[in-house]
């Protein structure tokens, strides 16, 4: 007969516990509250109404909802929002998430199924979430003559990868994580990093259905990758600018897409090659070779690939819009911040509750989001639609256009953004600018 | 913060040349190249040169650490490289590489590099672009020849004669 616990003795429990309850005081006092000082001394804390603010403060005014207001509109312009909330991971992720959900539905209506349904309840909503929830407990298999380093740190490099594209990405007037003057140059040193890591992880892996998958994602990202700068180079010599926010500025009339509609043609078609979408999903190919080079990656590392994939579906739909569709320009449809509330406060009944600090964005920045998403979701939506449609193409085929025909396409394209320059038509100082 | 990141970057750099020299894994060799590419990057970027920066990465990290990869992955090691060891290949290799760096660290020092101005402000690419295009055209269209002619060489030494027109995907 066996029990969980032999010998177990209430005295010897209670003195186990206070073994632990005088450990943590001890290691909390010795190396936690140092540490809490020193991020504190190192920590730049923004001034509030004229009052510095120290964390007491801040935890005071916390319990105070209309002073929170300020506090919450002070982080929400520190680099670190930036970086994990708005323009940067959060909002990426979001849009990768709903866009993994929409895809399913989108595909299953294609085909006339239902797609997911019954997870809850309404159109199978939470099935994203149900799905998150296996990955995360799903064990993770790693084979057993894998190269473990290379093995390991594939998924994570992959999402820091996509993670870095989207930071290129400007959403709003001013709303862009990094903003360096050689923008569309980092986006092209960003996007050679895909294949490398696509085939490290690949020849890690030791399989030869990861290999042979890897091996194709090489060829067709690298093909691919010339086309792309070449079809973006028309863009450039038109807006006389390599800063994506600047390039998003000259589309205030028109956008690229009317004039340079062969290359705004081009780079849709890289951008389903270096995604590995139908029609070009060789490196993946399900009936072919399992998986392609994820065939051994198994439960969250799965996962952290998968979310890599749509980060960086939704960065290059964003680059997209940004370049071709004119980014965040629309007209103003977004309502004003009511000024009666900024002024006199809201007025429930006898009660008026004053909030300082109240329009947490400006009306151009949620106008300009608003546009962003429009067309980012319905450059998405058109990545998405040849899957339902297309079958896959040959290697051969696939190099063949990426060569031969696209190089040529964008060479035309560029003859054509130079022909308006030279014309005086387009570009710093032409005569519709 | 300069200074730490630069210190950062040096032992980076040199320490994963030292490794793709002497790792005996050919993968890791050419990782170890990647980060000593990315680390030149890194000077670039430290140097305000944002421009070569970016360059850099796009044209040696993207492009030729990933052709030495795709060779070393397809190419059976046994077929292109013999072992040759030799202790004193190694020690007389280190030894004019001080020697080297030394010269050229007495040419630097003796140049007059030290009353640089450091604090002038990053060259825009712009004026890079209308220097190549005026002063410096000559070297341009000099550059752009040897590239067109590579180019050219290059796709008629991988033309195939042997394929029947049936096969060619067009």
């Amino acid at each position: 007969m066996s029990t969980i616990a032999p010998q177990f003795r209430l005295s010897r429990f209670i003195a186990s516990l206070f073994d632990l309850i005088f450990w943590v005081l001890l290691i909390f006092s010795l190396v936690g509250l140092p540490i809490v000082f020193i991020v504190l001394f190192y920590i730049k804390l923004p001034v509030i109404n004229g009052q510095f603010m120290t964390p007491y403060l801040a935890l005071t005014w916390m319990a105070d909802p209309s002073r929170t207001l300020p506090i919450v509109k002070s982080f929400m312009h520190t680099t670190i929002f930036r970086v994990m909330a708005f323009p940067g991971f959060g909002f990426a992720a979001l849009l990768a998430a709903a866009t993994i959900f929409v895809e399913r539905k989108f595909l299953a209506k294609i085909q006339l199924r239902v797609g997911p349904l019954y997870c809850g309840k309404i159109e199978g909503i939470l099935q994203l979430m149900g799905d998150g929830f296996k990955l995360m407990s799903k064990e993770i298999i790693i084979p057993a003559k894998a190269d473990k380093p290379i093995f390991w740190v594939g998924p994570l490099l992959f999402v820091g990868t996509a993670g870095a594209f989207v930071s290129l990405i400007p959403v709003a007037p001013g709303w862009v994580v990094a903003n360096p003057n050689v923008g569309l140059l980092a986006v092209f040193a960003v996007i050679g990093f895909f294949p490398i890591i696509a085939v490290l992880t690949a020849w890690a892996a030791n399989s030869k259905w990861t290999f042979i998958g890897g091996l194709r994602a090489l060829h067709q990202m690298v093909a691919f990758e010339i086309p792309l700068i070449l079809s973006l180079l028309g863009v450039v010599i038109l807006s006389g600018s390599l800063n994506l926010s600047n390039i998003v500025e000259s589309q205030e009339h028109f956008w690229w897409i009317t004039f340079l509609p062969i290359g705004a043609i081009v780079f849709f078609i890289t951008i389903l090659a270096e995604l590995e979408r139908v029609p070009f999903d060789l490196p993946e190919a399900e009936s072919e070779i399992v998986a392609g080079w994820l065939t051994e990656f198994s439960g969250m590392m799965y996962g952290l690939i998968q979310l890599g994939t749509y980060l960086k579906l939704y960065a290059f739909a964003g680059l997209f819009t940004v370049l071709f569709l004119g980014g965040w320009n629309g007209p103003m449809v977004w309502p004003p911040f009511p000024q009666d509330i900024i002024t006199h406060g809201i007025t429930i009944g006898p009660v008026t509750a004053k909030f300082p600090g109240l329009p947490l964005f400006d009306q151009d920045m949620l106008n300009g989001t608003l546009w962003f998403v429009i067309k980012t979701v319905g450059v998405i939506l058109l990545i998405l639609l040849p899957r339902g449609v297309f079958p896959r193409v040959r290697i051969d085929m696939i190099l063949h256009t990426g060569w031969y025909k696209l190089i040529g396409l964008a060479f035309v394209n560029i003859f054509i953004a130079l022909g308006l320059l030279y014309a005086g038509v387009l570009g710093p100082g032409g005569l519709l600018h | 913060m300069v200074d730490s990141v630069f210190l950062a970057l040096s032992v980076l750099t040199i320490g994963s040349a030292i490794v793709a020299l002497e790792i005996r894994s050919l993968i890791y060799g050419s990782i170890a190249l990647m980060l000593t590419l990315s680390g030149v990057a890194g000077f670039f970027l430290l140097l305000d040169a944002p421009f070569v920066a970016m360059f850099q990465l796009s044209v040696y990290v993207g492009s030729i650490a990933v052709l030495i990869l795709f060779t070393v992955m397809l190419v059976r090691r046994d077929l292109i490289f013999n072992k040759v060891e030799d202790k004193r290949r190694r020690y007389a290799g280190i030894g004019l590489m001080i020697v080297l760096m030394l010269g050229i660290g007495t040419i630097i020092i003796g140049s007059g590099l030290k009353t640089m101005d450091t604090h002038s402000s990053a060259v825009d690419y712009k004026k890079i672009g209308e220097d190549f295009l005026t002063y410096y055209s000559p070297a341009l269209i000099v550059m752009a020849l040897i590239l067109a002619s590579s180019i050219i060489g290059a796709m008629t030494l991988a033309r195939r004669e042997d394929v029947i027109n049936d096969q060619r995907a067009d």
